[in-house]
């Protein structure tokens, strides 16, 4: 049993995935935390779709993908901010209309050059047969990433809760928020070789919005983000070796099924308790009108 | 005159092949459904309920397929069922909205994903997930081509409805509209739209088609019927204009379509920044 259950740690290259799933799913879990709690959390979908005619280019190129990814990010942040500037329209027609176009430029540039570029492995994530050189990248992202969070979180808290104080207490709100969006780019730059481009949004919310269910503190609300993103990314990719499915599907899969847990048996915000409370406060004030 | 002629070849040239006037076919009807409910869209401000509801359908596909029946049902119950569990998730829970809709269409997208994996099927993962124009089937043709007539005909014609809803669901409670009945009803023909729509485009420029009509069409007019004309002049004339010119090229029709769609935006984008303050009447519906 116990050796069945070590079995995948026999394959280096089971131990590469889990190991940079881990690592991964605990930074987008970190971010996900000022995401959620923002009303942000479509951005890092947008983002994702829009980093792929990038990871494109850069394979017809055979330049590190990260890079290519990167300046897409941002061509498509800048898009967005342009198009808000000059028109009307809703902010949420602006992210769909940028990320689609710039999903379809990929596409449309893999369909020209059919050989040269993987788009199975862009959409849908290819960490089991991530190759060293994509390795090392992902690694040097999240721990950069990881570094910078740690070192910031209480500023970016301050910045995220309330622009107008966290102004008066002298931070710099304007870097700080454009240093949130590089990490964010980035690591969905990371996510989208462990889970692919359609399911990097679900690493950069599910795991802030199940914490939230469980917790009002914000530090413990981080903990708990992070171990949830780490825990059920290494063990989605582990499991992946018994199921033999999509590690990015069982991956998400398991975050939401955990955020439905919570959903329903949280202690304090949960549905089946706060039903109970609230059928407790009914049945005290019928007794209170009573008697 | 061999310029007119060489013209008119490059349009007709691709236009010889069956699967090319089959696939002509299809994009027109889907390019039409999409531009009707882009205009809804954008005034409802559900463009990432266009993006989570056809995300959602990949479940649905799997199942339909397991027990065997249409896949366009099943498709359309899981859509449909991504749309409910949002709302209902957002109304007892403390989780905003946007996040909800994002754990719930990725959660369904990645649980489609796990079982097309596991199970024997002949969908095509990345056709549906990127469309294939060039691969539609006489039945598909007729599935779809009924399905997106339908919704195109309901929409037309309750077109005041539904855009006094998307604008000012307070007031058309006032006037007496159901307003319950046609929240659901627009939803029913998200579902329906983007249903229709997967065989041709795909589960995710779908997205871009729900929108960029719409939006192209609010930045050059202030009245709804001329947006309602603008979006589908556009969609329609994108949608063929990439077909024939992915013949050409050589290069998937849908991304095109798509690719084609932004760069009349860009054109109406530039266009509507020259005039003094184009928009006045038509406001969002909050």
């Amino acid at each position: 049993m116990i050796d069945l259950l070590l079995e995948p740690f026999g394959y280096q290259y089971m131990i590469k995935a889990i190991a940079a799933c881990a690592l991964v799913g605990g930074v987008c879990a970190f971010l996900s935390v000022y995401l959620m709690l923002k009303g942000w959390s479509l951005m890092g979908d947008a983002l994702a779709h829009s980093i792929v005619p990038g990871v494109a280019l850069a394979h017809l190129l055979a330049l590190p993908y990260a890079i290519g990814a990167f300046f897409a990010g941002i061509l498509a942040s800048f898009s967005m901010a342009i198009v808000k500037q000059k028109t009307k329209l809703r902010e949420d027609a602006i992210i769909g209309l940028i990320f689609t176009t710039f999903f379809a430029i990929g596409l449309l540039l893999v369909s020209i050059n059919p050989t040269a570029v993987n788009i199975q492995a862009i959409i849908l994530g290819n960490i089991l047969a991530i190759s060293d050189y994509d390795l090392i990248q992902v690694t040097i992202i999240s721990i950069i990433c990881l570094i910078v969070l740690t070192l910031k979180w209480k500023d970016l808290m301050a910045v995220f809760f309330d622009e107008k104080h966290a102004h008066s207490i002298g931070l710099p709100v304007q870097a700080l928020k454009i240093t949130f969006f590089t990490l964010l780019s980035a690591a969905c730059v990371a996510a989208l070789q462990t889970v692919g481009a359609c399911l990097v949004i679900a690493m950069v919310v599910t795991p802030g919005a199940t914490a939230y269910l469980l917790t009002d503190k914000f530090t413990k609300l981080i903990l708990i983000a992070i171990a949830l993103g780490t825990l059920t990314s290494g063990f989605g990719a582990y499991l992946s070796f018994f199921i033999n499915a999509n590690p990015g599907g069982l991956i998400v899969s398991l975050q939401t099924l955990i955020f439905l847990s919570a959903y329903l048996c949280a202690p304090k915000y949960g549905i089946i308790n706060t039903k109970r409370n609230v059928y407790k406060i009914k049945s005290y004030q019928k007794g209170a009108i009573n008697g | 005159m061999p310029l007119m002629d060489s013209i008119l070849t490059f349009i007709t040239e691709p236009l010889a092949h069956e699967f090319m006037q089959r696939a002509m076919l299809i994009s027109i009807l889907i390019g039409t459904v999409c531009s009707i409910f882009s205009c809804f869209l954008i005034l409802k401000g559900w463009s990432l309920m266009g993006d989570a509801v056809s995300h959602a359908v990949l479940p649905g596909l799997a199942l339909a397929y397991i027990i065997n029946i249409p896949l366009i049902i099943g498709a359309f119950a899981a859509g449909l069922f991504c749309a409910l569990a949002t709302g209902f998730i957002k109304n007892s829970s403390r989780v905003k909205e946007d996040a909800v809709m994002g754990i719930v269409f990725s959660g369904m997208f990645a649980f489609g994903l796990v079982m097309l994996t596991k199970i024997e099927t002949d969908v095509h993962l990345l056709h549906i997930l990127f469309g294939n124009v060039l691969g539609i089937t006489k039945n598909d043709l007729i599935e779809a081509g009924t399905i997106a007539t339908l919704c195109s005909l309901i929409m037309l014609i309750k077109r005041k409805d539904l855009m006094l809803y998307c604008f000012d669901p307070a007031h058309a409670n006032v006037i007496g509209l159901q307003t319950r009945t046609i929240h659901f009803g627009l939803l029913i023909l998200l579902a329906l739209t983007i249903v229709s729509s997967l065989k041709a485009a795909g589960i995710i420029l779908v997205i871009a088609m729900l929108i960029a009509p719409g939006a192209t069409a609010y930045l050059l007019t202030n009245s709804f019927d001329k947006m309602l004309i603008i979006a589908l002049i556009t969609s329609i004339t994108s949608c063929i204009a990439g077909t024939i010119l992915s013949y050409h090229i050589d290069a998937a029709t849908a991304p095109l379509i798509v690719v084609i769609q932004s760069t009349i935006f860009l054109a109406a984008l530039i266009k509507s920044g020259r005039k003094p303050s184009p928009k006045k009447g038509l406001a969002h519906g909050q």
